[in-house]
């Protein structure tokens, strides 16, 4: 009788580590696969990345070309102006024509003399002692600043004045 | 878990970095630059600036305005600005505020942790008080680490056993030398020196000074007292210096820079290296004695430093580097940027502590090489490009290139050569059993599958029969480096040959496949053609013929052009003829003139219409400029 029992025993402790072998066998090859799949996944991504960052080159030299372009011309007209003796109505259609595209471009020059300093647009290379405007205003434009739409390209270099206590 | 972030928190700059995708990427400031400048004020208005606008006010609010802070960290010395007093570490918590926010947007979530750094000889005051600032500014300091520490990491030194490293730092305005040995990852400090008031900014206001005395003697008028002069003469000092780093001459040119006598003046000075560097040599001489001392107080002689590492961006200029070389006697790295490298190597310690960098997982091969099969006129066309992370895989759909072609053999290439003859031969198999058909028409899939293991499988399935064919090539991706470089270097010698050779064989394919697509449209559509459009195309077609089967490459390419355009001719009137049969159908039903009026723009679309005849030759060249099999 107890003999009997255990071989029973036996038998299903065997069938049941032939099911856990199979399933173990099974969760192994599952694994391996989405191993490969997870490692295949970075790759792609990786790969993803490198041919976004070409194309990104690729891009901003497309948009170097056009404005060497613009530059080129100009570097043209202006030798040609440099020819004439009498350059200065050439030379103002040029500078009309660069005004053109700056503004075609939103590029925007930011106001700055007489205006009250701003730190935002404007960077103030030194201070001069005044008294005849008042503090913290604009007194001379040393670099000129510019906008693109509503962001800002370049601050404004500028001098600000101090007002002299008395 | 977060991200965290590296921080190289300055005295004049400070810049962050983070490990994106396993890789370390420089995190913008919101005013778009690179560094957030160590500076913070308060306006008279209250109002509280940190970085660029704090800096661009400055000289307008001395009193309000506060540089250098770093040098204070840990001294107990409080600052004031109109009236209120700070820390140290509030001020440098303004400054991590700031850098937290940017990066926050930059990376479109949350920051809380942080590893930043701070010069080898802080003392435990100064670090704890760098830490405290952090907290102050709402991140948890995970680390603080030392500057050469992190440049060290930034180049990987960690990785490669045991060595002493020499990290040079030449800033802007300080300049530090430390000596320090690695083994199994870590990093001990063996001496420190340098010179706090020595830097890039000592050069520039040389270099300005230079110029401005050469002008002084030219006019008489000294450039420095005007300040728009003087704020174009130090933009072009800084351009200058820049320019001299890969130039051995430099051209400054400054017209309209002062009006003397209500006369414009303009300045033009040629530079060369040689005389920039005798300007600076005092400057880059000064460094040579702490970095002895420092060598001295570590028991080292020059020869056993094995690395030297160059940080800040006055290193950038080849006499400092040439001086580095003298000192250690070996030749500087610099391949990472050395303005960045700290916060690369801050950013690199912070990824191995959030698990952004697990070197099983991200550390992937990728194929040294590239790997092609060999196509019509033996060109080799690409399936995976060289540096390509594996596992990867990539099909291409290819086809015969002739007419009833049963089998085609797939030869596996590797390497960047375009004809498959200068290429390795990983391999080569036969896909059998195609279908009778035309050239062009069976559609054979090739596939190239590299595993993790670099094993590649490539296989080729008929789509047509199901059939398919592969074969299994180890060791594709474990060449050594020799192989690589000779391989890569034979491509770069030949290039030129190389590619007119490839477009020798377009040519010949190119008219090679005309001849074939002519003659099918002759043969499909006779009747549409007339007599002597016909004529033109058999003429043509059999000059091309003849010139195909001799060697000269410019009459293919001219009869292969003329062809073209005689088919051209042809077809196009018989698209207009049947525009005008068309259009006549048109006018016969009414109300339906808008489409009459837009006849013209859809002649050479027959694709608007069913009634239009299919001028095959367009198309197929189309397919041919694809791929075509052996």
């Amino acid at each position: 009788m107890t003999t009997k029992k255990t071989t029973g025993k036996k038998k299903e402790n065997t069938q049941k580590n032939t099911n856990l072998k199979k399933e173990i066998e099974k969760l192994k090859v599952e694994l391996k696969e989405k191993n490969d799949k997870l490692l295949r996944s970075i790759a792609d991504f990786q790969n993803y990345q490198k041919r976004i960052e070409k194309e990104i080159t690729c891009h901003e030299q497309e948009t170097k070309k056009k404005y060497l372009e613009e530059l080129i011309d100009l570097h043209e007209l202006l030798k040609k102006a440099y020819e004439d003796n009498n350059p200065k109505e050439g030379l103002k259609l040029l500078i009309n024509n660069i005004q053109n595209f700056l503004e075609k471009e939103q590029i925007k020059p930011i106001k700055c003399i007489g205006e009250k300093f701003n730190h935002n647009i404007h960077h103030a290379i030194t201070t001069l002692e005044k008294n005849d405007c008042e503090d913290n205003t604009i007194i001379e434009e040393v670099k000129k600043g510019y906008m693109l739409n509503d962001k800002i390209l370049r601050p404004s270099h500028v001098i600000v004045a101090k007002k002299v206590e008395k | 878990m977060g991200k965290i972030i590296g921080i190289d928190l300055g005295t004049t700059n400070s810049e962050v970095a983070v490990i994106e995708a396993g890789k370390p990427t420089i995190i913008k400031s919101s005013e778009g630059q690179n560094y957030f400048p160590s500076v913070v004020a308060f306006t008279k208005d209250g109002e509280m600036l940190v970085g660029e606008t704090a800096k661009r006010q400055a000289v307008t609010n001395p009193e309000g305005t506060i540089h250098r802070i770093k040098r204070k960290m840990g001294s107990g010395e409080k600052v004031k600005a109109h009236g209120k007093s700070y820390s140290p570490e509030q001020i440098s918590a303004f400054i991590l505020q700031k850098i937290k926010k940017d990066a926050e947007e930059f990376l479109g979530e949350k920051i809380t942790e942080a590893v930043i750094t701070v010069p080898a000889y802080f003392n435990d005051n100064q670090r704890q008080a760098t830490k405290d600032a952090g907290k102050i500014a709402g991140l948890k300091v995970k680390r603080i680490i030392n500057e050469p520490t992190a440049a060290s990491l930034a180049y990987g030194l960690d990785k490669e056993g045991d060595h002493k490293i020499a990290v040079y730092d030449f800033g802007g305005g300080t300049f530090d030398i430390t000596l320090m040995e690695v083994g199994e990852g870590v990093f001990e400090v063996l001496s420190t020196n340098g010179d706090t008031q020595l830097g890039g900014s000592d050069m520039d206001q040389a270099l300005v000074d230079y110029f401005a005395e050469i002008f002084k003697k030219q006019h008489n008028f000294d450039l420095r007292k005007d300040p728009k002069s003087l704020q174009r003469l130090i933009e072009a000092s800084e351009n200058a210096k820049m320019e001299l780093s890969s130039t051995i001459q430099t051209d400054i040119n400054l017209p309209y820079i002062a009006v003397i006598n209500n006369e414009p003046k303009h300045f033009e000075i040629k530079l060369t290296r040689a005389k920039f560097e005798e300007i600076i040599s005092k400057f880059v001489d000064k460094t040579e004695k702490p970095c002895k001392q420092a060598l001295k107080d570590a028991k080292l002689k020059p020869e056993e430093i094995d690395h030297v590492v160059l940080v800040g961006g006055t290193t950038r200029i080849p006499l400092v580097k040439k001086k580095v070389e003298e000192i250690f006697g070996k030749t500087p790295k610099r391949d990472v940027d050395p303005m960045e490298c700290v916060a690369i190597g801050a950013a690199i310690q912070a990824g191995v502590l959030s698990g952004d960098i697990d070197k099983d997982i991200v550390l992937l091969d990728v194929t040294p090489l590239t790997l092609s099969i060999e196509t019509l006129g033996g060109v080799a066309t690409h399936l995976i490009d060289r540096n390509t992370t594996v596992p990867t895989k990539k099909s291409k759909i290819f086809s015969t290139a002739a007419d009833s072609q049963t089998s085609v053999e797939i030869n596996v290439l590797q390497g960047e050569r375009p004809m498959a003859a200068d290429n390795k031969s990983l391999g080569r198999f036969h896909l059998d059993g195609i279908l009778t058909a035309p050239r062009g028409i069976p559609q054979i899939e090739v596939t190239f599958d590299i595993d993790v293991d670099g094993i590649l499988n490539v296989n080729a399935k008929d789509l047509g029969t199901g059939k398919e064919q592969s074969i299994r090539i180890t060791g594709s991706t474990k060449l050594s480096d020799q192989e690589i470089n000779k391989m890569k270097k034979e491509a770069e010698e030949h290039e030129e040959d190389d590619k007119k050779r490839k477009e020798k064989v377009e040519i010949r394919n190119n008219g090679d496949a005309l001849v074939h697509s002519a003659q099918k449209t002759l043969d499909e559509i006779k009747d549409k053609f007339t007599d002597e459009d016909k004529k033109a195309i058999e003429d043509a077609l059999k000059e091309l013929r003849n010139a195909l089967s001799g060697d000269d490459i410019d009459a293919i390419k001219e009869k292969t052009d003329a062809l073209t355009q005689v088919l051209q001719k042809a077809s196009t009137a018989i698209y207009q003829k049947a525009a005008q049969q068309a259009a006549q159908q048109h006018q016969q039903t009414p109300g339906e003139d808008q489409q009459s009026s837009s006849e013209e723009a859809w002649t050479g679309h027959p694709d608007d219409d069913d009634k239009t005849i299919n001028a095959d030759y367009k198309v197929k060249k189309d397919e041919d400029k694809k791929d075509k099999k052996k």
